[in-house]
């Protein structure tokens, strides 16, 4: 959930996340994004279970998604880019 | 471009750019180095100066985000030289570091180094704690203070330190709902304890005291229950948090049983403190010694930050917990005795050095109560039950690190090599600390005898690629 207040966020842009788009702002990271878009969990571990955000630091490589093909990339340190392609194991949104 | 000519030579090489960091690539520029300074994210400041997004504009700086950015500008404006989102992953020595960054060259020799790079957080395995809403409450302060977004709409905060609590604050003072925020300390009767030592410590530390007391405020005038004693032994929800089972707690934090209340959130932050990054330190052979009031196995210096490794210097939480204003003093001494060894030490240099000393012995004092005052009791790695997950990388349960214990593995690499606990990507820094009370609680060792997962190079994963480029094939 974004918090206004007075920030005046980056340019809007669109990703695309397992096909989807999603609009997000220059400055946040995919993690923020994703969750901004109501996600909690974008990666399926070998056992199948959900995961999302944990450490939030870049330490604990929960948050991996894919981007522009390459993989394993931290989507708590990565920030967005126009056009940018998301790919997740399988996405999860959260109920509202 | 050949390999060498990526190897790239500088004076004082400053790894990390929080408090510590900063503060001794300052000190060491302003004493006429060379300074080099590495950093992992987007922005310096470390986590404790975490800025907003560079390009989110209006932004209001809360907590030390001002501060902070002073203190950049003063490092830039003395001529330091800033490789960002650059990850040291091996140290050799020489001293040679191995870099993956943008722009940043592929090694980089110093005969001074000062390693900054702080802390991350110290987490304990409970049922449901893989479930996706539960995070650490420093991903909740990163995405507040950086990104703007509240990590979800129902908190609870939950685990032990000052963090919570301020965490707490930022998230109520933005519209947050917070639930509860549970201490684990039992903090007015610790306090009570030495009340003298606590009182003499908290003297001079009137920014901190008014911190701690405009966040409980934020949260009592918002009817958000703050509580000690308390703790989180569980969490529920079925493919994401739907809520946790708080828990009064013993003088060991262990639950009290029939205390047990449900509270209903949508997000967990849990954390129980801080464990120094000593990763780096200890590639270079750098000797440790087991210190659990200050976060675990500790870098060994002397007054000057220097480490038995010639040129080595550890400065900040890195070094062991002591908080922001202990790294800011560390740093500069380790900065300007750098900057000493390539320079030479002379008397305007030795003068600066004292001046630091009645700041360091403050600091000192404060972390010393500090410690106690948060020192989390062994419950904490008792909460796990055998189909809990441990190694969150490679879903490792405790039965499964406990069947190999009974198989005779009776050290965290021995674990490894069964279970695989901490091969994955983490390599072991948020499972070790469990994997490590369990095989102390097994063996009838303590945490000081289990030891660490050792360390090898890349300390974080980097592409093959990084690897190949490397200059004279050494990795």
């Amino acid at each position: 959930m974004r918090v206004d207040s007075n920030t005046q966020r980056g340019r809007s842009v669109t990703i695309t996340v397992d096909g989807v788009p999603v609009q997000a702002y220059l400055g946040e990271t995919i993690a923020a994004a994703l969750m901004s878009d109501g996600r909690r969990a974008w990666r399926f571990t070998q056992g199948g279970e959900p995961r999302g955000l944990f450490c939030g630091m870049g330490i604990c490589f929960d948050c991996t998604v894919t981007v522009d093909g390459r993989p394993n990339v931290r989507a708590c340190l990565t920030p967005v880019a126009d056009g940018m392609v998301v790919e997740t194991e399988q996405s999860m949104e959260l109920s509202a | 471009m050949t390999p060498a000519e990526q190897v790239v030579q500088t004076e004082v090489v400053v790894v990390g750019a929080g408090p510590a960091g900063l503060s001794a690539a300052l000190a060491a520029a302003q004493a006429g180095a060379q300074v080099t300074l590495i950093d992992t994210y987007r922005q310096p400041g470390g986590q404790y100066y975490r800025q907003p997004a560079p390009e989110f504009k209006g932004v209001r700086l809360v907590d030390h985000q001002h501060e902070g950015q002073l203190l950049w500008q003063r490092a830039a404006a003395a001529g330091v030289k800033l490789f960002a989102e650059t990850t040291v992953w091996g140290a050799f020595e020489g001293i040679r570091l191995a870099l993956c960054g943008p722009g940043a060259p592929s090694q980089i020799q110093t005969r001074a180094l000062v390693l900054a790079t702080g802390t991350y957080e110290r987490v304990a395995a409970f049922p449901g704690w893989t479930l996706p809403g539960v995070m650490t409450a420093g991903a909740a302060q990163t995405l507040l203070k950086e990104q703007h977004i509240l990590p979800g709409q129902r908190v609870v905060l939950a685990g032990t330190g000052p963090l919570q609590l301020v965490v707490a604050a930022g998230l109520a003072r933005a519209g947050g709902e917070v639930v509860a925020v549970l201490e684990g300390a039992a903090l007015a009767r610790r306090a009570l304890r030495r009340p003298w030592q606590t009182l003499r410590a908290m003297w001079g530390q009137w920014a901190r005291l008014v911190e701690g007391l405009s966040s409980w405020l934020a949260l009592k005038k918002r009817g958000v229950p703050f509580d000690t004693g308390w703790g989180v032994v569980a969490a529920e929800g079925h493919r994401e948090l739907t809520g946790v089972i708080a828990a009064r707690l013993d003088d060991g934090w262990r639950p009290i049983p029939g205390t047990e209340r449900s509270l209903a959130c949508d997000t967990l932050c849990i954390g129980y403190g801080f464990l120094p990054a000593t990763e780096l330190a200890r590639l270079l052979g750098v000797r440790h010694e087991w210190r659990p009031e200050l976060g675990g196995f500790v870098p060994v210096r002397d007054s000057h930050m220097q480490t038995n490794v010639p040129g080595v210097f550890v400065a900040g939480d890195g070094a062991g917990i002591g908080g922001a204003g202990l790294a800011l003093a560390e740093g500069q001494i380790a900065g300007l005795a750098a900057a000493a060894l390539v320079k030479g030490l002379n008397p305007a240099t030795s003068r600066k050095i004292q001046q630091v000393a009645p700041a360091l012995r403050r600091e000192r004092r404060f972390q010393a109560v500090y410690a106690g005052l948060f020192a989390p009791g062994p419950g904490i790695d008792e909460l796990a039950r055998p189909d809990t997950i441990i190694c969150r990388c490679e879903e490792v349960t405790r039965a499964q690190v406990e069947d190999a214990i009974r198989q005779g593995a009776d050290t965290l690499d021995a674990v490894k090599v069964l279970t695989r606990c901490g091969m994955g990507n983490c390599q072991g820094r948020v499972c070790g600390p469990s994997v490590a009370a369990l095989v102390a609680r097994e063996t009838g060792q303590t945490q000081a005898e289990t030891g660490q997962f050792r360390v090898r190079p890349p300390v974080f994963p980097v592409p093959l690629d990084v690897l190949a480029t490397q200059a004279d094939g050494q990795v």
